[in-house]
């Protein structure tokens, strides 16, 4: 199959499967497994293509000339690196979905999100790339409205506007790319053709920043994280996210290089207050899913703060830091909403000794917590670490208060592993019986197996990563 | 050399893991994997020890951050080589006594697993090359920790522990991890030895060796349960006993030492010293005197370390790093005897822990009350015990350093003075008299001697050795032939202090009960032992600041930004469109009249914008 | 001579004649086909001051398959014979180049439009005719006060459109007000919210979804040139008046309680993101924006009413409460619906993304950005309702009891317009002609 199979094929084939299934019917679940799997394969096999530097073209579609309308699809290192996490997670999201109630629809809207996701990391021209970016939330709409918790309606369209609104300053933002520079191809864009590029830069910012998501735009994310159902909420932090930080850095950083590092404080200051701020709303909270949310929003701070370093090593440490929040917050999520699942509440003090009762999954929930609190041998404290000194290398010492962000981690973490893991039975917990499905206790396994082996060994994904963006150079960056 | 190195690291690792999956077979195989693991990791070190020649240096790149290498490197010399006999010998002496100490226990395959798992990061620990594989050990260590104290988490105060310990060396952790940051940034530089020499050679600038040695220190502080991040230390004692002995006694609280001792210089390079002198000083005061009036048997003890830690603290303060260590050295050695002595009591006494229904005790086991009494005096500092030597050494090295001759010397004394208190008073209290529990007494059983004894007996002689080799160890831990401060003067008067404390405890806890009774009823006496019974209010002033100010205040206020500013804006917008919907809503009244008034009006206005436009 | 126009002409006084026979149905279809063909092959009507161009075949291309649906959805046979007429006034419509051929068809559609809705059963629908046509004769008025200024000024009305003085800047002025009547420019709109959605949802689908994209097509050809020479003058005054009908359409459609009531609002925000082309006139991508926004609104907004016309028909739901859970009802209609709602949203890889997004970039590239981020936030403000409007569908609770009712033709029509809005959100480069 061909780049432009792997985006259009999942949606039509979603579109047939919607025909063909519905209630319980598990066909769709079993040919998402098979499509994601050629997505990993597709995806994987792209690395040996690549060239060494600049972009591997993939083929240009539906071409419409005049107005520079074409479906244009080139990777280079980044994308495929964000292609290959994103197969992986929607292997493991869809195993974590095994038991998915009303799952015929559930995973052809899977499907369908499955090819929009790959269109936004494949497509390198402009309007193509809003395309997809839209359309991912459709489905997601529908798969955290539909399937969400109590609150999944307020939350769904909350979600759906407030990144529909985002995103209208991004369009705007590439039709001013367009107007001044006559073209639609991101890799043909030069930041000295531009004549507005500070207004640019901030449509862009801002549509981009509510996505990643950056205080003060980030408060649709609590609400979709926790009503969505736990493998949409690692999706929403695995990939979604990671779209807002894959943008952030190709098409504001990398774009618009200049004025990106005028305005570089800005960036950074939000993002040590992304960082803080929900730190602290995480300590805070007695709801066991919006912490977790909030420990995701905090994890994208550091994201943001190594973005706006603007430097060689930031960038590879943001990128490292992106892959490890994804595999880090995954199990929590996906623990979090089986806890509730299974005990009906949400509140951490109803829950309290479950180590007793489910030792394994407890386990896997410490690890993915110890993790988040940045502990070495787990992705979280070469993520921090790599952060930590990047950005002390390109803004200065006073930048060591980012390892104070890792004991507003802690704070939270451990407190809650206090009042939820550890300590005496509650009366829900003690009359609860917790039983996995074998299957989502699988992707539990290789969520906690990945943050021990690439925290371990970092290198097995700083060999990929570093490459990416050996062939830029930045104007005040440490390169 | 190397490759034994390399197995000293692995191995307790690995044998974490089989132990653990043996150990959800059987039980047993558990203990038998760790014990055999962990005689040969002392094996593999004596190796190390006896053909030691020359550091054993393996630098090794952990990955590549863009253009920046971060390694991870093993460094091995004498003090390391000290530090891993320490560790791993007391740690097979843990692992032998827990044998016993945890027969009855459901989930051994995981005590065992996490003890192995806690020598591995000690180790890593101690044989770091760089400030990452330092740190990693470290980190280790604390996870470990974290475990082991609320080992038993089906209980609330367990649980409490763990996450009190975490939290307390979490916060100093941070700071050592900040101080990697900034030692990355002004010396390019992560390697310990390295360090030491750039910052003896001027190359890196003054100010900043300064601010990252408090950065370090902090970190110590935490780790060794210094002023103020101690309370975790005492809660640690939730744990089962054998880890207090080896983790909360004899080893990881050392660490924070030797991390200064490791960067000596560079504290010295830093003038910093003076700063890890004064906070020693404080410690040693605070634990000495709330150790006085602890009634659990094992608070004392952890009192007791925090005090002893200190005095390490301010050897390293006062500039002799010898003194320090060998102090460090001498302290692990009996403080697991006098822990390991604690547990035997423990375990035989149905895990009671309150001194008050002790006593007698010695005529049930008489081996460990010997092995203690041993312990004790060592730990109280009368020659020809190791705790003498290091203790006197330190004493001296105070009075000799105009910095800290004075109030830090006064207050060293003190503390020296009082470990000969709170000691005998809890060996009294245990071992001498009648019971006062006579219930209690009963049911006490006589240890094992193979199991229990048998290890202290180890200790207690190690301890007694050690004393004719002060020399040697001065020599390994400070890498020069170093010449002890000894004052011969201050060595009489600290005799007879201690005798004569000796004898009032004495007195005072076992014959004369009714005055004990007396004089603590007085209001003075209650207000000041209840200050020091809550060590000085140090952890409730830091709960309180957690509790009311981070999470009350900081956290509450942040929460209350973010529903009542910044999604009350989002949701805000709902009501704005409802309310323009509304006014909007009054341009619409239904009737075709208005309608059609509507398009007439707009009709003028278009005409009137025309023509005042100037179309034409 | 054949062409579309006189086909669709002649087939429509025939259908007369066929009325209550089956073959009436197969006969207007029929025609719709030949006529396509016929457009396709770019037969023209041979009559001084219409002429064709590509993108104007191809817009009648469009209208004739929207036609085809529209009939096959439509039961009643009168009305099948004046969606006919419609399509031959649009047609004529479309190519007129001068300004009396223009006036002519325009009015042709209009008197067609009236007698369309006359067909009165209801109370509603009379309240909805009457409403109409006072507005119509209103606008019909000020057209031709306009068009008594323009010759007063001399203007020549068999030639395209000239403002050499003051008469005549005046009096196209006047007429475009009256044009600004049909496109639902505010404050020419009031008809237009209560007649939507009060008249028979077919009748409703015909006069938005058909009426307002030719008037808009023809009136940007015819205007263009004025507004072009005028422009100092008209940037700020068509600014002004499309900032104001979408931000009212879309703020008034947020709170509805009748999907017809926000979808009349909608045509209304939607007229506003047409004129954002006639006032981006100076950008060379005004004239396929305008286009590409009548061929997506084409499509989308047919296919909504007729989906009204159909819940209202078979399941008689026409409020959101009511149409709670609809997916558990119908899922296929529930479906086309959806996507039809979404790309009258604005979510790509739908006709109505593209359609907008070709119209916004010409007002960017005219460099109005200002009011385009206005009419872009609006946007977004308008995926609220239909947002909500699809999660009445499938969100909520389904409460009431299933009925099964066999659509097959309905569905059919529908099929064809989904397939429209798909292919025109995807295959870009069949607008982009000229």
């Amino acid at each position: 199959m061909s780049a432009i199979e792997f985006i259009f094929a999942p949606l039509v084939l979603a579109l047939v499967l919607s025909l063909v299934t519905r209630g319980n019917n598990s066909l769709s679940k079993y040919i998402s497994l098979i499509l994601f799997a050629f997505m990993l394969s597709f995806s994987i096999n792209l690395f040996s293509q690549l060239p060494s530097k600049g972009y591997l073209d993939l083929g240009s579609f539906l071409a419409v000339k005049k107005f520079d309308f074409i479906l244009t699809l080139q990777v280079d290192q980044l994308s495929v690196v964000m292609l290959v996490l994103t197969s992986s997670l929607l292997i493991l999201v869809a195993l974590s979905s095994w038991s998915m109630k009303n799952q015929a629809m559930y995973f052809n809207l899977l499907i369908a999100f499955s090819g929009a996701i790959f269109g936004v990391f494949m497509s390198t021209n402009f309007l193509w790339f809003f395309i997809f970016w839209e359309l991912t939330l459709v489905p997601m709409y529908f798969l955290v409205g539909i399937w969400g918790a109590e609150r999944r309606v307020y939350a769904a369209v909350k979600f759906f506007l407030y990144t529909h609104v985002a995103s209208m300053f991004i369009i705007l933002a590439f039709f001013l790319i367009h107007k001044e520079s006559g073209t639609f191809d991101m890799t043909l864009v030069k930041e000295s053709l531009l004549l507005s590029p500070v207004l640019i830069w901030w449509l862009l910012f801002i549509g981009f920043a509510v996505k990643l998501p950056i205080f003060p735009f980030h408060t649709w994310l609590p609400d979709a994280h926790v009503q969505a159902p736990a493998p949409i909420s690692v999706l929403l932090a695995g990939v979604l996210l990671k779209m807002g930080a894959y943008a952030m850095i190709r098409m504001v950083i990398l774009l618009l290089p200049e004025t990106s590092q005028q305005y570089a404080w800005i960036i950074l200051a939000l993002g040590l207050i992304t960082l803080f701020y929900s730190g602290f709303m995480a300590i805070y909270e007695t709801h066991l899913k919006k912490m977790v949310a909030y420990s995701s929003i905090s994890h994208m701070g550091l994201v943001v703060i190594a973005i706006s370093t603007m430097s060689y090593a930031g960038l590879s440490a943001a990128v490292y830091e992106m892959l490890g929040h994804a595999f880090i917050i995954a199990p929590l999520f996906l623990i979090a909403g089986f806890l509730h699942h299974k005990t009906g509440s949400w509140q951490m003090q109803d829950m309290g000794g479950i180590m007793q009762k489910a030792p394994y999954i407890s386990a896997i929930f410490v690890l993915a917590g110890l993790g988040a609190l940045g502990l070495p041998g787990t992705m979280g404290f070469v993520g921090e670490l790599s952060i930590l000194i990047s950005a002390i290398k390109a803004d200065g010492v006073w930048m060591a208060v980012v390892a104070l962000g890792s004991m507003v981690g802690a704070g939270y973490i451990i407190w809650m592993f206090r009042r939820v893991v550890y300590g005496e039975m509650s009366e829900i917990v003690q009359k609860t019986k917790f039983s996995m499905n074998p299957m989502e206790f699988l992707s539990l396994i290789i969520f906690a197996i990945a943050i021990v082996l690439f925290g371990l060994f970092p290198n097995i994904l700083f060999d990929i990563i570093n490459p990416i963006f050996v062939q830029y150079t930045f104007l005040g960056g440490a390169l | 050399m190397q490759n034994l190195a390399l197995t000293l690291l692995l191995l307790p690792m690995f044998g974490a893991v089989i132990a653990f999956i043996l150990g959800k077979i059987n039980s047993k195989l558990a203990f038998w994997i760790a014990e055999i693991i962990g005689l040969a990791l002392f094996l593999i070190t004596l190796k190390l020890f006896m053909g030691f020649n020359e550091p054993i240096d393996i630098p090794m790149t952990w990955f590549t951050l863009g253009n920046f290498t971060i390694p991870f490197g093993i460094y091995i010399d004498e003090l390391s080589l000290v530090m891993l006999l320490i560790a791993t010998g007391l740690g097979f002496l843990d692992i032998h006594f827990a044998h016993d100490y945890m027969k009855k226990d459901p989930s051994q395959a995981r005590y065992y697993a996490k003890v192995l798992f806690f020598i591995g990061g000690m180790i890593l620990l101690v044989s770091a090359k760089d400030m990452i594989s330092l740190f990693t050990g470290w980190e280790f260590m604390g996870l470990a920790s974290y475990l082991l104290i609320s080992f038993w988490h089906e209980s609330k105060e367990p649980a409490d522990a763990g996450m009190s310990a975490f939290l307390f060396t979490r916060f100093g952790d941070i700071f050592l991890f900040g101080a990697i940051g900034l030692l990355f940034y002004t010396s390019g530089s992560l390697d310990l030895v390295n360090l030491n020499t750039m910052a003896t050679s001027g190359m890196i600038d003054k100010d900043m060796i300064y601010i990252i040695s408090i950065f370090i220190f902090i970190a110590a502080i935490g780790k060794s349960g210094q002023f103020p991040l101690f309370p975790w230390l005492m809660r640690a004692m939730e744990g089962p006993t054998t880890v207090s002995a080896l983790i909360h006694g004899a080893t990881m609280v050392n660490s924070g030492i030797y991390i200064v001792a490791r960067l000596f210089d560079f504290y010295v390079a830093g003038e910093a010293l003076i700063i890890v002198a004064v906070f020693g000083a404080i410690s040693a005061f605070i634990g000495a005197t709330s150790a006085l009036v602890q009634n659990e048997l094992k608070k004392v003890l952890a009192y007791s370390t925090m005090s002893h830690l200190s005095l390490a603290f301010i050897g390293l303060g006062a500039g002799s790093l010898a003194a320090g260590m060998s102090h460090l050295v001498n302290h692990a050695v009996f403080k697991a005897l006098l822990f390991l002595s604690a547990g035997a009591i423990i375990m035989s006494a149905s895990h009671v822990k309150d001194l008050w229904r002790f006593g007698g005790f010695s005529k049930k086991m008489i081996g460990v009350a010997i092995f203690m009494g041993l312990g004790a005096l060592s730990l109280s500092g009368i020659p020809p015990f190791s705790g003498f030597y290091s203790k006197d050494a330190i004493i001296a090295t105070t009075l000799l350093n105009p910095q800290t001759n004075g109030l830090i010397s006064t207050l060293t004394i003190i503390a020296g003075v009082l470990s000969v208190a709170y000691i005998s008073r809890v060996w009294f209290l245990t071992f001498a008299g009648e019971s006062r529990d006579k219930e209690l007494f009963e049911k006490v059983k006589t240890p094992s001697f193979f199991w229990i004894t048998l290890p202290l007996a180890i200790m207690a002689i190690t301890t007694l050795t050690l004393g004719f080799f002060q020399d040697d160890i001065a020599k390994l831990v400070s890498g020069k032939v170093y010449e002890e401060p000894h004052v011969e003067y201050v060595l009489v008067s600290l005799l007879s202090a201690i005798v004569f404390v000796a004898f009032i405890i004495y007195m005072y806890y076992v014959k004369r009960l009714d005055i004990t009774k007396k004089v603590a009823s007085q209001p003075l006496m209650k207000a000041i032992h209840k200050v020091l019974f809550n060590g000085y209010y140090v952890e409730f002033f830091i709960h309180y600041f957690s509790r009311e100010v981070v999470v009350g205040a900081g956290a509450k206020t942040i929460n209350w930004i973010d529903t009542n500013l910044v999604d009350a804006s989002v949701n805000g917008v709902k009501t704005l469109t409802q309310k323009i919907y509304r006014l909007f809503g009054k341009t619409h009244s239904g009737y075709a009249g208005d309608n059609s008034g509507a398009m007439i009006i707009g009709l003028l206005i278009l005409l009137v914008i025309l023509i005042s436009g100037g179309a034409m | 001579m054949i062409s579309a126009f006189s086909i669709l002409f002649l087939v429509a006084l025939l259908s007369i004649s066929l009325h209550r026979s089956i073959w009436l149905k197969p006969t207007a279809l029929l025609a719709l086909l030949v006529s396509a063909y016929f457009t396709f092959n770019g037969a023209s009507v041979i009559l001084t001051g219409f002429a064709s161009n590509e993108s104007i075949r191809l817009f009648e291309l469009i209208l004739e398959v929207v036609l085809f649906a529209l009939v096959l959805h439509i039961e009643e046979d009168i009305t099948i014979t004046q969606t006919l007429f419609v399509g031959a006034a649009s047609i004529l419509l479309l190519q007129s180049v001068n300004i009396l051929s223009f006036v002519i068809s325009f009015e042709a559609l209009s008197i067609i439009s009236i007698v369309l809705v006359s067909y009165i059963q209801t109370k509603e629908q009379a309240e909805g005719a009457v409403k109409m046509f006072i507005a119509a004769a209103l606008a019909t008025g000020i057209l031709f006060l306009g068009l008594m200024f323009y010759v007063i000024g001399g203007g020549d009305l068999l030639s395209a459109v000239e403002s050499k003085n003051i008469f005549e800047v005046i009096g196209l002025s006047i007429m475009l007000a009256g044009v600004f009547y049909k496109l639902t420019i505010v404050p020419f709109h009031g008809w237009a919210a209560d007649s939507y959605a009060l008249v028979r949802h077919s009748h409703a689908a015909i006069l938005t979804g058909i009426a307002k994209t030719v008037v808009a097509l023809a009136s940007f050809k015819i205007f263009a040139p004025f507004i072009m020479a005028n422009i100092e003058l008209y940037v700020p005054l068509l600014a002004t008046l499309a900032v104001v009908t979408i931000t009212l359409g879309n703020f008034l459609a947020l709170f509805q309680k009748s999907i017809a009531k926000i979808l009349s609002y909608s045509s209304i925000a939607h007229a506003g993101y047409m004129l954002l082309a006639f006032m981006a006139v100076k950008s060379e991508y005004a004239k396929d924006g305008i286009l590409y926004m009548s061929i997506a609104y084409i499509f989308m907004q047919s296919a909504a009413f007729l989906v009204l016309d159909i819940l209202r028909k078979n399941y008689n739901i026409s409020t959101l409460e009511e149409l709670k859970g609809f997916a558990s009802q119908n899922r296929i209609v529930a479906f086309f619906f959806t996507i039809q709602l979404f790309s009258l949203a604005g979510i790509p890889l739908l006709a109505g993304f593209l359609g907008k997004a070709v119209v916004f970039y010409a007002g960017v590239d005219a460099g109005l950005w200002y009011v385009v981020l206005i009419a872009l936030l609006n946007s977004a403000l308008s995926v609220g309702y239909y947002a909500w409007i699809v999660k009445g569908i499938y969100f909520d609770a389904f409460s009431s009891k299933k009925i099964y009712i066999k659509i097959a033709l309905p569905i059919f029509a529908q099929l064809i317009l989904f397939v429209g809005t798909v292919y025109f959100g995807i295959f870009a480069s069949t607008v982009f002609i000229g």
